[in-house]
């Protein structure tokens, strides 16, 4: 009796389940089209400063009358590096700068993932987690992160200064395990490394970029292991009676 | 004699012969020449059924067993079809191309002729909602090869009409993917 | 490849590379130059193409119809959704027939194995992100996408969704009060971003994120608002566009459709009224490259809803309490009738735009009857010189169509994307194709391309015939000039001076032209019969009509003429024949309902001069009826009888008076440039300093102009959705 009740109220139970239920959805990790938020609306007034201006002048100047159009990428790449990520009024400044529907800047800004169109902290800390690094302990690099700054990935630390977020692969597999941050590559990390890394940049340092093990860069660790032999001269392995 | 026998497509020269001996009950009957019948002094073979209709009539028999009847003037069906007169007189046929459906890209159904007569009163009916009308001719539809045979068909059932000529058509320019990336035209697009 | 194609058609055309695109529109006119023609085999069928034609373009010549989704002979190639892939005889890989021009010999294959296969492969692609929702989906029936699957797909999906993950999902956009959209059904094909960049000229669609993520919209909230926006709603393969005041009333195949013309602007743009128990439903755009190629505005489009509201359903008469009362036709049309007969002659007729050629014969003749010549116009146009006596002074000379080869346009005193929306996207693919350049003269203006602003001084047209004016060198060179004069301007006080100013100028350019069939000289009409009542003889001068003091105003659809109650004499009694209540039925004494176009099969002559019809869509509502057959009756019951009884019989009156009103879907030209313009130079006129003005100048004026579009509820969303969208910061 009280089993068949349970069963009913399993079916029950189904039938329920069955009308609330939806699908899991499948979504990027960024949206595509704009929310107006206190930090990102078009109020938000975004002007290069004089210096930026100058270097934008430069960046029109590369390219030819009627084809400045060319220049949206490494405008929007600067107004990025000055306010730190794209807000939607950059966009709309760089499409005044260009003579551009602001449709037309959308569409670039949205294609490229390394333009960030939310806020983000200080530090872009990307972590390599794709075959080669992972196998050498992407995880655990991802991991010290997590505990040290108590972020999850996507997210930033409340003094915004640091953001995390899982990239795949950055070219850079010979020196794995790597971390990139900002613009400088760190690589060859351990955890001891990583903490280290953040710690210097929580006191404003800049670490040094590169490898951490010591070598300079893609060499073997330590001895050359192959070629060491001073290299044949001309006439090598070719038969003597020639 | 020959004028009066009637030719036939199924009848062979040798089955008309055995045919006309048939009929006939004198005794040439036997004889194996019809020509040689036909100079003995006998009664002309004639068919019954033939001999008191004027030339006219005979054309008109000629052309029936033929399977063809060709009429001189324009034929009008409209008093034999049983369509109320209300139904001929107070109509127009609009005769018409198919226009393409602006919402789909495909052209089927359009290259032929229409017929369509002018709209009546439709409405709703009360018992299930659905749209009835008055009108048994709204559904007609009829597709033709040629202006010419809606024009005759309409004429043939004594219904007035009037042609709605097809639209002009525009000799198609050769497209290119080019002009997009072209370099100083206004057709270089914007959206990519 | 494409390199070759245009290097051959340059070597037999002799030109710049800077004209390589004219060649292909000017072809016809220098056959000797014309590159020769190279051979290729649809299906093994032979085909002689010029070159640089794409397969998709040879095959439909042959009568091959390649399946596709994103190509459309109006707009840009894109080439992104590769549906058209076909088979080439010794190409290892499918081509995309809609961008791949032909090669000579080549041997296309469209119903191969391996074509099969292709668009097989991208069918499953694109179902695979498409929604199952066919059954609500209001493209249902009229859907490319549903209809090229049962043609090309597979009979089977591989789309075993085992994770339950779902089908990608898109957020819906809001664009307006006239598109709806579901962006999941969305399947890239970018038409729609293509037209409004194209042939609206409103960047607004475009295409975010990339990958499966990439989704078709406006990135920011803001609505697609053109006055050519509805246009999407066809161009959309599948049901990611669907028009919002369509939305879930009818299937395709439940409605009946009738071949008719629109009377909104007087453009006269051929539609197709689709209905279902004596109610329209919608009314889409029917191709006809001479004037509307096959798109529609949105006031065409959309407004047909005003047709079920405001409508005068009985005929009224004012009581002693001054109140309009209901009654039958018969105590109607003696109640009129006996003030007509009483009126002696004084009697003033004004007919509106929207009345039909039938109508206005009818109300002329029964007039003329009576004793009296004041037939007119809402509108008033210059009187002097020639007047409206000879249609070149009145009509789009040039027509619409030629208006895309002119390589300069000079508008004056007019809006054409708002006045004629059609006409404007002919300039703007001018613009667009042909390099055309565009000056005006009047108020700034917002036209979707770049003119060049000459000023608002009408002082500027006389300084442009006098050879003053910077202009007049870029004029003269100009091969193929346009000037365009908007009848706003005609209205001034001046309209004559001007009119004359316009005319000369013309000339001189006309004069110069190689070409004889080339019209400079256009006018430019805002409503649907204004070139008919012109033509049967109806004047311009209702100014006139207020001081010669009638006793009788009939007014046939008049409804924008601002004659008040105090313009007229007392005891002036108004009589109103028309199908909507709006102004002209507030100050009648007497209404008589009417009936509107897509209730009866009546005459239209649109601004370039070509008479069209309309043909019955539903039957007219309540008690109104046919509006010759009321002047008919009326004419009965006065005693001057008019001798027709039937359609057949008053177009046979129609012919009569002028023979190209019944001449269906032919534009006769106008002649008489030069009288005109010597009797227009006997008036020698000033030109007054106030500066040229158009009526309609931003989208807000758009939408609600006549009576059928003032009873819209949906032009009156779309006009507070403008009103929105100027207070939004996008």
């Amino acid at each position: 009796m009280l089993s068949n009740i349970k069963t009913v109220g399993r079916l029950w139970h189904k039938v329920l389940s069955r009308s609330l239920q939806t699908s899991s959805v499948l979504q990027h990790d960024s949206l595509f089209v704009h929310r107006d938020t206190p930090e990102d609306n078009p109020d938000v007034s975004f002007e290069f400063t004089p210096e930026n201006e100058k270097r934008a002048e430069a960046i029109l100047a590369i390219y030819p009358e009627g084809h400045k159009r060319a220049a949206m990428i490494p405008l929007l790449d600067l107004a990025q590096r000055q306010h730190g990520w794209l807000p939607i009024s950059a966009m709309h400044k760089v499409a005044d700068i260009l003579e551009l529907p602001r449709m037309r800047v959308y569409e670039v800004a949205t294609f490229y993932t390394m333009f960030i169109r939310r806020p983000i902290g200080k530090y872009h800390l990307q972590v390599c987690t794709t075959t080669p690094c992972w196998l050498r302990g992407s995880d655990d690099i991802l991991n010290t992160i997590k505990n040290k700054l108590g972020i999850e990935v996507g997210g930033t630390t409340p003094d915004c200064m640091f953001s995390l977020s899982e990239v795949e692969c950055l070219g850079a597999c010979v020196n794995a395990p790597m971390i990139q941050i900002n613009d400088d590559y760190y690589e060859d990390l351990t955890c001891q490394d990583t903490e280290e890394i953040l710690n210097e940049l929580k006191c404003g340092n800049k670490p040094r970029a590169g490898p951490r093990n010591g070598r300079f860069a893609a060499e073997p660790l330590g001895e050359p292991t192959s070629l060491k032999s001073e290299p044949p001269g001309p006439g090598f392995g070719i038969r003597s009676d020639l | 004699m020959a004028s009066v026998i009637l030719r036939s497509r199924v009848l062979t020269p040798k089955y008309l012969k055995q045919c006309c001996a048939g009929i006939s009950t004198s005794v040439s009957r036997y004889s194996d020449d019809v020509e040689v019948a036909v100079k003995q002094r006998e009664a002309p073979l004639i068919r019954k059924e033939l001999a008191l209709l004027n030339s006219a009539e005979l054309e008109q028999k000629r052309q029936h067993e033929e399977g063809t009847i060709t009429v001189d003037r324009p034929s009008n069906v409209s008093v034999i079809t049983g369509v109320p007169e209300e139904h001929i007189k107070s109509r127009r046929v609009r005769i018409f191309m198919p226009a393409k459906n602006a919402m789909q890209s495909g052209t089927d159904n359009t290259g032929q002729w229409e017929m369509e007569f002018e709209t009546r009163e439709r409405w709703e009916n009360p018992l299930m909602g659905w749209s009835s009308t008055g009108d048994p001719l709204s559904n007609m539809q009829l597709q033709f090869s040629t202006k010419e045979d809606a024009i005759a068909f309409c004429e043939k059932n004594s219904w007035p009409w009037f042609v709605q000529e097809e639209p002009p058509k525009k000799e198609a320019k050769p497209k290119s993917y080019g002009v997009n990336f072209s370099w100083n035209k206004r057709t270089r697009v914007s959206t990519k | 490849m494409l390199r070759i194609t245009a290097q051959k058609s340059l070597a037999g055309a002799k030109v710049s590379p800077k004209h390589l695109f004219p060649i292909f529109s000017r072809s016809s006119t220098d056959v000797a130059k014309k590159p020769e023609k190279i051979e290729v085999f649809i299906d093994d069928k032979p085909v002689l193409v010029e070159p640089g034609t794409t397969v998709l373009q040879a095959a439909a010549l042959v009568g091959v119809e390649i399946p596709r989704f994103c190509y459309h002979e109006r707009l840009a190639v894109a080439g992104n959704c590769r549906m058209c892939l076909v088979e080439v005889e010794k190409s290892p890989k499918p081509v995309a027939a809609c961008a791949m021009p032909v090669m000579k010999g080549w041997r296309i294959k469209t119903d191969s194995e391996m074509t099969r296969k292709a668009r097989e492969g991208v069918m499953e692609f694109l179902l695979v992100n498409h929604p199952l929702d066919c059954p609500i989906c209001d493209q249902g029936g009229e859907c490319d996408l549903q209809d090229q699957s049962m043609a090309f797909g597979s009979d089977r999906s591989r789309f075993t969704d085992i994770d339950f993950s779902g089908k990608r999902a898109v957020e819906d956009k809001d664009i307006g009060p006239l598109i709806k959209t579901i962006m999941t059904r969305c399947i890239h094909c970018t038409r729609c971003i293509r037209f409004a960049s194209e042939v609206a000229g409103i960047d607004d669609l475009g295409t975010t994120g990339r990958g499966s993520d990439m989704q078709v919209g406006t990135y920011v909230e803001k609505f697609f608002l053109s006055e050519l926006s509805g246009n999407v709603i066809d161009l959309c393969p599948v049901g990611a566009l669907t028009s919002k005041p369509y939305s879930f009333t009818a299937r395709p195949w439940e409605t009946r459709k009738t071949d008719s013309i629109d009377v909104l602007d007087a453009v006269g743009s051929n539609i197709v009224v689709c209905t279902r128990t004596g109610d329209v439903l919608r009314i889409l755009p029917r191709i006809n490259e001479d004037i509307n190629e096959e798109w529609l505005s949105d006031k065409s489009r959309f407004a047909y809803d005003g047709l079920k509201r405001q409508r005068l359903v009985t005929p009224m008469l004012r009581d002693a309490c001054g109140e309009l009362k209901p009654v039958d036709w018969e105590a109607a049309l003696l109640g009129v009738g006996k003030v007509l007969k009483a009126a002696g002659g004084n009697i003033t007729a004004v007919a509106g735009g929207l009345a039909d050629a039938e109508a206005l014969v009818a109300l002329k003749d029964l007039v003329n009857k009576l004793g009296s010549e004041a037939v007119c116009i809402e509108n008033s146009f210059p009187l002097d010189g020639s007047g409206t006596d000879l249609r070149s002074s009145y009509l789009l000379n040039n027509k619409i169509a030629p208006a895309e080869e002119a390589d300069l346009v000079l508008l004056i005193g007019t809006n054409p994307r708002l006045e004629a929306p059609l006409l404007n996207s002919r300039i703007r693919k001018g613009y667009v194709h042909n390099e055309t350049e565009i000056a005006v003269i009047g108020p700034k203006i917002d036209l979707r391309y770049d003119y060049i602003h000459l000023g608002e001084d009408p002082s500027i047209i006389r300084q442009i015939e006098n050879g003053q004016h910077a202009f007049v060198k870029k004029l003269k060179s100009a091969k193929k000039p346009l000037v365009i004069l908007g009848s706003d301007t005609l209205s001034r006080s001046d309209g004559a001076a001007i009119l004359s100013s316009v005319q000369s100028l013309s000339r001189g350019l006309q004069d110069e032209m190689c070409d004889p069939e080339w019209k400079v000289l256009n006018i430019l009409h805002k409503v649907a019969n204004q070139v008919a009542a012109l033509d049967i003889g109806y004047t311009p001068d209702l100014s006139k009509i207020c001081e010669s003091s009638p006793k009788v105003l009939y007014l046939l659809g008049a409804d924008d003429c601002g004659i008040t109650r105090a313009d007229l004499p007392d005891g002036c009694f108004i009589v109103y024949q028309g199908h909507h209540g709006d102004q002209g039925a507030s100050i009648a004494d007497a209404v008589l309902p009417g009936i509107a176009y897509t209730e009866k099969q009546a005459t239209y002559v649109n601004t370039e001069g070509r008479a069209q019809q309309t043909l019955v869509a539903v039957t007219p509502p309540g008690l109104a009826r046919e509006d010759w057959k009321i002047i008919r009756a009326l004419s009965e019951i006065v005693g001057a009888k008019l001798p027709y009884d039937s359609l057949e019989e008053i177009r046979y009156r129609l012919e009569e008076v002028a023979p190209h009103l019944t001449r269906y879907g032919c534009a006769e030209a106008a002649n008489y440039f030069c009288e005109a313009l010597e009797l227009g130079k006997k008036t020698n006129a000033p030109i007054d300093t106030s500066p040229l003005d158009v009526k309609q100048k931003t989208l807000e004026d758009f939408y609600m102009t006549d009576v059928i579009s003032r009873a819209s509820p949906t032009m009156a969303k779309c006009v507070a959705a403008v009103q929105k969208q100027n207070l939004s910061k996008y």
